[in-house]
């Protein structure tokens, strides 16, 4: 990033530190329209996270800096181009894991790596197809159809496909649905790796903890507008909550009389309770359980997820627009 | 106008090896129909004379029967390349990766006239055991043929493009193609016709295909060869200007 950082010392512009700038976008289908005037930055280097319902518009807005899909009005640069003007420069830094599992059933695993590395203009490229078959764990596949692959190793070989031509700022789309576990950690092993080399990630999953744990900002998109940007620590600090949960000894008599007015979920053997409360009454509470002297086995004070600041900006929520 | 060797180079690759792959259905089948034609006709009208022309029937006809073989299959390579592309989903591929939009055109347009090309070669070097292999202007003939095989394959990526499903091919071929071709005096010479279908075959483009070539096999035709070969050539580069459009604004491939 030296480089990057010294262009930005000589011309105090924002181009190289921009991976992606998206200016009014608006897409419509028919009567639908799938992309409201979607404004958005992404930063060069930066693990985003595009969050929201399904048909929020999150593929609509990939497809358009991929060039699969035609935008009505607005412009996008990728790392300073012009997605249409400058199309070839801008599809080659981008590596875009599509949505839809497709394969050419005419060609092995290893044979679809090697012709795609050839549409971005590289030949020989053995060594990176085998860094990618190891790193998605699909080397023993290598030489067999697509046909005879399961579906979470098809998606694998998407992901592989986009990576080939190394390109600077790699877009996942839903790229864990149908992936196991396991290989799900490995793949994440590897983007991580991938974005501390310097490479812009952006993903879209409905994992919420998925992109809790993975991401430094996040956009939640909901009916074509993008709602929210902020970082993630940002998003969860939004939202005022605290989930006490408090195990005790034996069952409970009079807590509930303490806890009028309080929002609270008691078991029914009375040995577990679960309050929600803002933080301000955290105090208040904790007082007054402690007034009644009980025997408390275990407890545990969580925090907003990134899931309750999702379900608040997204129409699964009351009307918060 | 850009090309990048290496992009370029690597869809024509893809696009053979596509159909290299499956080649009993791609090389061999069409071969046998085609075999069966040379059979037929040989056996069936060995004495039969083409008015104006001093060749016997064998040898008129075969120029008609590779054009047959090349048209065909050049049209069926790009065609299916494309419709399979769009049914499995891996038109994506083509539009996420930087090509040209000429480079797109001239990459599926050489993988079909490969195959064609292909095809049409062994259909010829069958023909030899039935009428001997004398080619008068071999050079012409391998012109046209190149011509004419772009011609098909451009035709095929409009028809792969437009079509939704497998069936959309067909009716391409079976509405324009097979009438267009077996009207165009494969069979038969167009100056024989009576009356007005003589003039009507003048608006058949795979008239002056079928014609140029038979020139350049035989030295006679009905028409000018360098007429035929005007509107050949015209044909191809109007052909190649609507498919780059085509790929430009993402006929039916893009939403
Ligand atoms: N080709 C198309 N033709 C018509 N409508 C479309 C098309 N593609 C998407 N849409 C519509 O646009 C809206 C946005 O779809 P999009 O695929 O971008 O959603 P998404 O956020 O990716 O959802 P998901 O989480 O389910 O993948 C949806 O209402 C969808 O029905
Ligand atoms: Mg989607």
């Amino acid at each position: 990033m030296v480089y990057s950082d010294r262009l930005r010392d000589i011309y105090g512009g924002d181009f190289v530190t921009t991976a992606i700038k998206i200016r009014d976008i608006n897409k419509t289908y028919g009567e639908l329209q799938a992309l409201d005037d979607v404004n958005l930055d992404i930063k060069k280097g930066e693990f985003f996270g595009l969050l929201g319902p399904n048909g929020a518009g999150k593929s609509t807005l990939i497809g358009i800096l991929g060039g699969l899909v035609k935008k009505d009005s607005g412009n996008v640069t990728v790392l300073g181009k012009d997605i249409i003007k400058n199309y070839r420069e801008t599809k080659k830094s981008l590596g875009i894991v599509p949505q839809e599992i497709t394969f050419d059933p005419y060609f092995t695993v290893r044979e679809t790596l090697e012709i795609h590395s050839g549409y971005f203009g590289i030949k020989d490229n053995d060594q990176k197809i085998d860094e990618l078959l190891n790193a998605l764990s699909l080397s023993d596949k290598a030489e067999i159809g697509p046909r005879q692959l399961s579906g979470g190793m098809k998606r694998r070989l998407l992901i592989a496909k986009a990576l080939v031509h190394d390109p600077e700022i790699i877009v996942l789309d839903e790229p864990t649905a149908g992936v196991d576990v396991e290989l799900r950690n490995s793949l994440w092993e590897y983007v991580i790796n991938l974005n501390n080399q310097g490479k812009t990630i952006i993903l879209t999953t409905h994992y919420l903890e998925e992109a809790e744990a993975l991401c430094d900002r996040i956009a939640i998109m909901n009916k074509g507008k993008i709602v929210k940007v902020d970082t993630k620590e940002n998003l969860i600090n939004s939202i005022d909550k605290k989930l006490i949960k408090i195990q005790f000894a034996d069952s409970v008599q009079g807590l509930e009389d303490e806890l009028q007015e309080i929002n609270f979920d008691l078991n029914k053997d009375k040995r577990e309770i679960e309050i929600e409360t803002a933080k301000q009454d955290l105090d208040k509470i904790l007082k007054k359980i402690n007034r009644l002297n009980l025997d408390i086995v275990d407890m545990n004070i969580e925090s907003a997820k990134l899931e309750d600041v999702f379900i608040k900006l997204t129409s699964l929520g009351g009307d918060d627009n | 106008m850009t090309i990048n060797s290496i992009t370029f180079l690597s869809l024509v690759r893809r696009e053979v090896a596509r159909f290299t792959k499956v080649a009993i259905q791609t090389i061999f089948a069409p071969l046998i129909s085609t075999g069966l034609y040379l059979i037929i006709f040989s056996y069936s009208f060995q004495n039969r004379e083409v008015a104006g022309y001093g060749v016997p029937y064998i040898s008129f006809i075969v120029p008609g029967l590779i054009m047959m073989s090349l048209i065909q299959n050049s049209f069926a390579n790009t065609s299916s390349s494309l419709i399979g592309a769009k049914y499995n989903g891996i038109i994506i591929d083509f539009l996420l990766a930087p090509f040209s939009y000429i480079e797109l055109s001239l990459g599926f347009m050489i993988g079909g006239m490969v195959r064609g090309l292909l095809v049409a070669t062994v259909t010829y070097l069958v023909s030899i055991y039935f009428y001997g292999g004398a080619i008068a202007h071999p050079f012409l003939a391998l012109f046209f043929a190149i011509l004419v095989s772009s011609i098909f394959s451009l035709f095929g990526i409009i028809a792969g493009l437009w079509a939704e499903k497998f069936d959309h091919v067909s009716i391409f071929s079976n509405f324009f193609i097979t009438p267009l071709t077996f009207l165009s005096g494969v069979f038969y010479s167009v100056k024989g016709l009576p009356g007005i279908w003589s003039e009507v075959s003048l608006f058949n483009p795979v008239f002056y295909m079928v014609d140029a070539v038979r020139f350049a096999f035989i030295g006679q035709s009905d028409m000018s060869p360098y007429f035929s070969a005007l509107v050949i050539f015209s044909l191809a580069v109007f052909l190649l200007v609507i498919v780059t459009y085509l790929f430009k604004i993402g006929y039916k491939v893009k939403s």
